[in-house]
């Protein structure tokens, strides 16, 4: 949006800047032996014209950039821009005047401005663009500054939100109740079994606890959570529940938000292993694709299954994206795809490493 | 004392385990059959006729609640879950008991001797409005299942091209075959959904994608006639209901 267009207060307090500007035009227009207002009537609309010719500067200054460009072709780019502005905004005034010409008390108005003022004018016509130009590099600044400390502060929320999501994880009361019965089950037939499931979990909700309390972190943490949490599931669906991991050890300093991948394995056991009678594979792929971190999780689902596309899958998937997009704005995708009873999870954002600034 | 024959349903392995570990004590119980998902259990149902089926919500195939459907009154039941909130305030309204897990040893045989009275005063434990009611809202089920002996017919709604009443009956057609089913048209027409499945007639719910023409074949009487050929009668006020429908 332009800075000044979407905001009145800006708008008004331009508008009342060029008020100033278009006193110094008067006395520049004007000659004798015509009167003052005739000098007004000229160089009063020229002015207000300019104003809004100006607001143009805007998408010169998008253009040319003061970052991230040489500072020779900004200056280039940006004198020609006033060149062209203030050429037009001249062929405007001689118009204008010129048209006005019949009804003037002194005749030969035309003559006096195009005769004498047309170098001054368009020379005053290329600093002011200039200048508004100047004004628009403060704003776009500005907004810039204040839209990334609005994307801390979000970022913030987020964080607080993820942990308190992460504290819900760890009593996820199917996950946590059926770990329960399974460890009641195997006390008498198999008490270290028993116990080794016991501290599993205890290691499990400890994790997510300390890791769902951070911002970032890297992806090795992650995963290990994941195996914790594979390795309680492992117990209660035993041979039904198969992982083929294609881990790439290159990613490991990776820096993903906590509980990323974690709720999406929890989904593909939910909905895809739990509904097969025979169980299947869950693949979890993380890779390195150039600078980015590619993270893929695919399941088999039931064919002829009851659709439960309601009961949370899509809420889990719609946090990763918001998550994600909070994090890395538009570098980060999401894809999911549904095909050959195998559904599948894509996650593609830029791999950051610790330190490293985004 | 005859036993009662109890037959257990649950998908983990350690979960049914556990209920044999329980049950191994008492003396009055048999376990006939354990069964890792719901077609099984409804075939164990319906073949071995047990006295008690103790039945996890979450199974594969068919859950605990399409298996309630499926076998009716036949059986008392006990339901298990870990954690299941509207079946549990449904359980609580229907008096239907429950086990939570992980449940302990006491609370089995206290389940137990609950279905023994009920079973010896001949009442049935799950009534069939739990079935709807048991279900979080907005989870219309998009597949209808049809018992025929043990046989578990699965039907996804969208292959159905009508249903017709047939006494106490109704007669789902889809897919070149008819699979009767002991359930009313009105009960039919609540599950269905309403944005597919319209009433075109006192006897007759159609699935509005199977439509191929309306003709009119007597004053204020029309027939549907479908892409198969069918002619189905179609009343005034299932006209009315189908123009809506279909604009």
């Amino acid at each position: 949006m332009h800075p000044i267009l979407e905001n009145r207060q800006r708008l008004a307090f331009y508008l009342i800047a060029w008020l100033p500007i278009s006193a110094i035009l008067t006395v520049i227009v004007k000659r004798e032996p015509s009167p003052w207002v005739e000098a007004i009537l000229v160089a009063v609309p020229m002015s207000f014209l300019y104003a809004f010719m100006c607001l143009s500067a805007w998408y010169v200054c998008l253009a040319a950039p003061m970052r991230g460009q040489s500072l020779a072709r900004s200056m280039g780019t940006l004198g020609a821009a006033s060149a062209l502005a203030s050429g037009a905004w001249v062929l405007f005034g001689e118009i204008w005047a010129v048209s006005l010409d019949p009804w003037m008390a002194t005749p030969g108005l035309n003559e006096h401005y195009i005769g004498t003022q047309i170098a001054p004018v368009f020379v005053i016509g290329m600093l002011l663009f200039l200048l508004a130009a100047a004004a628009h590099y403060v704003l776009i600044a500005v907004d810039q500054h204040r839209e990334a400390e609005k994307r801390t502060l979000e970022m913030q929320v987020l964080a607080r939100e993820a942990e308190l999501r992460a504290l819900r994880a760890q009593i996820d009361p199917h996950f946590l109740f059926n770990s329960l019965n399974s460890i009641s089950a195997l006390t008498v037939s198999d008490p270290q079994g028993a116990r080794r499931m016991c501290l599993l979990l205890a290691d499990f909700l400890r994790s997510s606890l300390v890791l769902g309390a951070k911002t970032e972190i890297p992806v090795s943490d992650e995963l290990r959570l994941v195996e914790r949490f594979l390795d309680i599931e492992k117990v209660r669906y035993g041979s039904r529940l198969s992982i083929v991991r294609n881990i790439d050890p290159n990613c490991n300093g990776c820096l993903v938000p906590p509980l990323l991948i974690q709720p999406l394995v929890e989904n593909a056991i939910r909905h895809g292993i739990a509904p097969l009678v025979d169980g299947g594979t869950i693949r979890m792929d993380v890779q390195r694709e150039g600078t980015a971190l590619e993270i893929v999780l695919e399941n088999p689902v039931d064919a002829g299954g009851r659709r439960t596309a309601k009961d949370g899958a899509g809420v889990g998937l719609e946090n990763v994206r918001s998550r994600l997009a909070k994090l890395f704005a538009n570098d980060a995708r999401v894809d999911v795809s549904n095909e050959n009873d195998r559904f599948q999870v894509r996650l593609k954002f830029p791999c950051i490493q610790f330190g490293e600034t985004r | 004392m005859t036993p009662i024959r109890i037959v257990v349903a649950d998908d983990e392995d350690l979960a049914r385990s556990l209920v044999r570990e329980y049950l191994k004590e008492s003396i009055d119980v048999e376990i006939v059959a354990e069964c890792a998902n719901g077609f099984q259990a409804v075939k164990a149902v319906t073949e071995l006729k047990p006295d008690l089926l103790l039945l996890d919500i979450q199974m594969p195939r068919l859950d605990g609640f399409e298996v309630l459907e499926l076998i009716g009154r036949e059986t008392n039941v006990i339901f298990i879950t870990a954690y299941d909130q509207y079946a549990i305030r449904a359980f609580d309204v229907h008096a239907v008991d429950y086990l939570l897990k992980p449940f302990s040893a006491e609370r089995l045989a206290e389940a137990l001797d609950r279905a023994r009275k009920k079973i010896a005063r001949g009442e049935s434990t799950a009534p069939a409005a739990l079935v709807t009611e048991a279900r979080a809202p907005g989870t219309r089920p998009d597949r209808v299942l049809i018992r025929d002996g043990t046989e578990v017919h699965v039907i996804p709604v969208t292959k159905i091209d009508y249903v017709e009443a047939q006494d106490d009956y109704v007669c789902y057609r889809a897919e070149g075959k008819r699979l009767l089913k002991q359930q009313t048209l009105a009960d039919v027409e609540a599950v269905l959904e309403a944005s597919r499945f319209v009433r075109i007639h006192r006897s007759y719910i159609l699935n509005v994608d199977r439509l191929a023409k309306i003709e009119l074949y007597a004053k204020d009487s029309h027939a549907a006639i479908l892409r198969d050929g069918t002619r189905l009668p179609v009343s005034r006020s299932g006209y009315s209901r189908l123009n809506a429908l279909i604009g």
